[in-house]
């Protein structure tokens, strides 16, 4: 794995769907759209970009086998790389560790306020 | 289309991202394309941006992510290199010669915008399958009989359970009604007019409709015998049964008899037409099958299911042989009955054809005169500007990046072209489905077409593109040096010859545009100056329907029009009150033979028209008694039975006799046992159809002898619509609150409505004929301007010289009227052929009218001076020594 820099906006959320289920394109951007409730939509061409900076970083790869038998067999899926899926780890950790600080803060309501 | 811009727009990036994941994009895309394209045109215009905007940046970023990397940027990736670059220098560009671009934007959102809505419309008429299963199986019966002039007659209903049975190429044959039944319902009290259509059992499972809730009729409750059924409209449905499941098996109560609500029809089902609120089977008496009046009287429109694995012409074959047959087994109405079958969407847009087939020609014109004002314009700032493109070359710039420079140009004001070009296409599409008089009632809807906007943007664009490369040509076609010292002006002449060429097409295509509005402008005129018999004005009508739940005798029907009209007459402003069952110049109700008395058994008049009137529709409307006398308190419900005829009829039929006391029967072989009519009158011609159309013979049966409870009820009165409206329903209040008014109108409007589709052609017509107006204007104005800008110097040479200001302006114009003669000559020849597709539509003008031709390439040739004059004018008005000093 070349670099530890945090992931973009984009990249991060499609870490967090492949870390559910190995999806193909149009599965990713379906549950980015639906994870966000349509407020994170982006386009096809912005997404395989994104895919293809993460391949090349080896954050995700092609996967092999079908999930589900009887889903499209000409479609590529992806999945996570081990090292992805380090690095979606080590990235909500760094969001957690703000939120906790955030809320030492008073600025979010709950938990620990 | 889209999959084809989404593979251009890739070419911009790497290939090693288009080749790794290009299939990829495309699929994906176009995926989220069709299903945003489920949720509306809106959605689908989005996601078609998105995903558009969202690849090119995509494809240009991908270089970066790539640029440490292995493979080196391809094709025309250069582009995206230095598409910074490039924008902020087309940026610069348009806002040095802000003119240029406005005006190549305006010409291409007017191309794109009237081509998508008129192709939108055309598609949704052609090519869209019909919203129901399977169309392309679906036939349209009529019957014709050449005796009556019938081509595609309805047909009768004895017949079409014959052909029902008997035609094994037809899976199953359905009929319906083509006129809405109107009917009473009184809902807490209020009492609410519902229309209705009356349909076989089999009716929605021919059409292979799937119900929004219950189940179809049975073929069973085609019969009056079976329990009465309706199905209700999702509309009805939602508004009045509170769009319930528990609605299904509830009753209605409708003119008296209780109908169970087992159905509702889907949401978009608007057929035969829209605003139907309930489909109800006709209920016929079994024992009807065997008289004669079920073979003779014709209202079923009939549709037909074919068999799987016949062809059209296979069924016709075996229909046709059945309706041969039908013919000797019931010579007494069949004999000469014959049937015809087509498509059932051929059958729907009928008349429309024309006039759709027609602006399809006009706006394939236009986009051609976009194309070529787009080239036009694009070739004159080329000339403008090899100049500039040499000094750059000069400068070291690579012919790539001037290429690159010149399209990015292009590009940003094609793409604004393109989308003002959208939002024209959607406001012409939404006011074309406003104009019903194309529209095939309920069966299409008019919907912007994606696919006809994509090609259409393509087209035109591409033109600026392609053109926008021509300057670099130029520039590398003349040598570096050549075009250097010649500032720009050497390659002109060419250049100047092409573009004087393509003036005097786009003139020529002008002209076959205004002519073709002109033609229907004369016949607009001619059209409204036509008298229809009657004089519209002070004249409004009411149609009314007395509910036969509460009036159920004949004497209750006939003593509340009395008392109705009595009413109305003794208002304060009204002149005379009468009723009519139909306006004039609203269509015809019904025909039928006649003999007269002491007619020999073969002679015989074959289809007259009636109408049920009394004596104030004629006093109302201001129509003529010629003789005789009208309907009087004479002619009582039960005394012998009068009528009154027009002056066709008299002139047709008694030619050489006095028409006034004979007597007439609606049988074309009368007996003692038919009804007989005496003529007591005869009165002006009232048009029937349209003013287009000379008025048929008519017969004007009165209302207390042949009566019935819906009328038009018509009141000449000096008061105004609203005051009128407001007395007549305070007078209906006095008489019986829960009688509705059906509808209002004026014979004002209904004399517009008859001529509505040539206002409309006319309407479309004139404003294409504005925009090549316009365009040809722009058109000539940018090349004369282009020309005196490039002679400049020799024009201020010629004024410090003390030339004569007027003299030069001639000296320009001379030059520029010889591509306008040309481009009005030929423009007249192709205008004077392409005419003739107007014919049908045309009115009292024929379509190669010399005055009209004369008349619009007057205006023409005057319009293409004025758009000249105005740029050479201008040229000497400058000072000559900053003319002098401004191209050295």
């Amino acid at each position: 794995m070349a670099d530890r820099e945090p992931p973009t906006h984009l990249s991060f959320h499609i870490l967090l769907a492949l870390a559910a289920d190995d999806l193909h394109g149009y599965g990713i951007l379906k549950e980015i759209e639906a994870k966000s409730g349509g407020r994170i939509s982006p386009s096809t061409g912005a997404m395989y970009l994104a895919l293809q900076r993460m391949e090349a970083a080896g954050l995700v790869e092609p996967s092999p086998d079908r999930p589900r038998p009887g889903e499209d067999a000409r479609r590529k899926y992806y999945r996570l790389t081990p090292g992805g899926r380090a690095l979606a780890s080590a990235e909500a950790h760094r969001l957690a560790e703000l939120i906790s600080l955030a809320r030492e803060r008073d600025l979010l309501p709950g938990h620990g306020a | 289309m889209i999959r084809l811009v989404l593979g251009v727009l890739l070419r911009l990036g790497p290939r090693r991202f288009r080749e790794n994941y290009g299939d990829e994009v495309v699929g994906v895309a176009e995926e989220r394309i069709r299903a945003a394209a489920e949720r509306g045109a809106g959605s689908a215009v989005k996601a078609i941006v998105k995903e558009v905007v969202g690849l090119g940046l995509a494809s240009i970023r991908a270089h970066r992510t790539l640029a440490n990397g292995s493979a080196p940027p391809g094709g025309l990736g250069i582009l995206a290199g230095n598409l910074g670059r490039d924008l902020r220098h087309a940026a610069r560009s348009v806002r040095r010669q802000p003119g240029h671009a406005v005006t190549t934007i305006v010409v291409l959102a007017l191309g794109i915008g009237a081509t998508t809505a008129i192709f939108s419309a055309a598609n949704s008429y052609f090519f869209r399958p019909l919203p129901f299963t399977d169309p392309d199986r679906l036939v349209s019966l009529w019957e014709t009989n050449p005796e009556f002039g019938w081509t595609d007659a309805e047909a009768a209903p004895a017949n079409l359970l014959d052909w029902r049975e008997r035609v094994s190429a037809f899976e199953d044959v359905a009929g319906y009604r083509t006129i809405g039944l109107r009917t009473t319902w009184i809902h807490e009290g209020e009492p609410i007019l519902l229309e209705a259509s009356q349909v076989t059992g089999n009716f929605f499972d021919v059409l292979g409709v799937r119900l929004a809730a219950g189940r179809a009729f049975t073929w069973e409750e085609t019969w009056g015998d079976a329990p009465p059924v309706v199905i209700v409209s999702h509309g009805f449905w939602t508004t009045h049964l509170g769009g319930r499941e528990e609605a299904i098996g509830s009753t209605l109560e409708l003119d008296g008899t209780a109908y169970r609500v087992v159905g509702v029809t889907p949401r978009d089902f608007a057929f035969p037409m829209g605003g139907i609120d309930y489909w109800v089977p006709y209920g016929w008496a079994r024992s009807s099958r065997i008289e004669t009046w079920f073979r003779r009287a014709h209202f079923v429109r009939p549709i037909a299911r074919l068999a799987p694995g016949t062809t059209l012409a296979g069924a016709d074959a075996e229909f046709q042989s059945v309706v041969t047959a039908l013919q000797t087994e019931y010579p007494e109405t069949n004999r000469v009955m014959g049937a015809g079958m087509g498509s059932m969407r051929s059958f729907l847009i009928g008349d429309a054809r024309t006039p759709m087939l027609l602006l399809q020609g006009a706006v394939g014109l236009l986009l051609l005169l976009a194309c070529v004002n787009v080239t036009n314009l694009t070739l004159l700032r080329a000339a403008s500007r090899s100049r500039e493109v040499s000094v750059r070359r000069a400068l070291g710039a690579g012919h790539g990046r001037i290429a690159g420079g010149l399209i990015t140009e292009s590009l940003v004001v094609a793409t604004a072209g393109g989308v003002l070009g959208l939002f024209l296409g959607i406001a012409g599409v939404r006011g074309i489905e406003g104009l019903a008089p194309l529209g095939i009632p309920g069966a299409t809807e008019v919907a912007l077409d994606l696919r006809v906007l994509a090609l259409t943007a393509t087209l035109t664009i591409s033109c600026g593109i392609v053109f926008g490369l021509v300057p670099s040509l130029w520039a590398r076609r003349l040598g570096l040096a050549d075009a250097l010292r010649s500032g720009g002006r050497s390659g002109s002449e060419t250049q100047g010859g092409w573009i004087r060429t393509l003036v005097g097409a786009e003139l020529a295509v002008a002209v076959v545009l205004v002519l073709a509005a002109g033609l229907m402008i004369r016949t607009s005129l001619e059209l409204r100056s036509v008298h229809p018999g009657f004089d519209p004005s002070d004249v409004v009508a009411y149609q009314v329907t007395l509910p036969s739940s509460r009036y159920e005798v004949r004497d209750d029907v006939l003593a509340t029009w009395d008392d109705l009209l009595e009413r109305l007459e003794a208002t304060p402003g009204v002149t005379s009150a009468g009723t009519v069952a139909l306006l004039p110049l609203s269509g015809t109700s019904w025909s039928s033979q006649f003999q007269a008395e002491g007619w020999p058994p073969d002679r015989a008049g074959l289809d007259i028209l009636h109408r049920r009137a009394d004596a104030g529709y004629f006093e109302a409307l201001d129509i003529p008694l010629v003789r005789g006398r009208l309907f009087g308190p004479a002619d009582s419900p039960n005394g012998p039975l009068v009528v009154v005829i027009n002056e066709t009829f008299a002139r047709d039929y008694f030619p050489h006799s006095d028409p006034i006391g004979q007597r007439i029967a609606y049988d074309r072989v009368a007996t003692e046992d038919s009804f007989w009519y005496e003529i007591v009158g005869i009165v002006g011609d009232q048009q029937q159809v349209s003013p287009g159309a000379p008025a048929r013979p008519e017969v004007f049966e009165y209302r207390n002898q042949d009566w019935g409870r819906t009328a038009w009820v018509v009141v000449e009165t000096g008061a105004d619509v609203g005051a009128t409206s407001i007395t007549m329903r305070a007078v209906l209040d006095e008489i019986d609150p829960l009688i509705p008014i059906e509808a209002t109108t004026t014979l004002r409007d209904v004399r517009s409505a008859s001529i509505a589709r040539e206002e409309m052609v006319l309407l479309l017509l004139s404003v294409f004929a504005a925009i090549a107006l316009l365009l040809a204007a722009v058109g000539i104005y940018g090349v004369t301007a282009e020309m005196t800008a490039r002679r400049r110097r020799e024009m201020g040479i010629r004024l410090a010289l003390g030339a004569d200001g007027g003299r030069l302006i001639r000296l320009v114009l001379r030059e520029g009227a010889v591509p306008i003669a040309a481009g009005l000559a030929i423009g007249a020849v192709v205008a004077l052929i392409a005419s003739r597709a107007l014919e049908g539509l045309l009115f009292g003008v024929s379509p190669q009218d010399p005055a009209t031709l004369i008349g619009v390439c007057a205006a023409l040739g005057v319009l293409a001076l004025a758009a000249a004059w105005i740029p050479a004018w201008r040229s000497t008005r400058v000072d000559p020594v900053a003319s002098l000093r401004a191209d050295t």
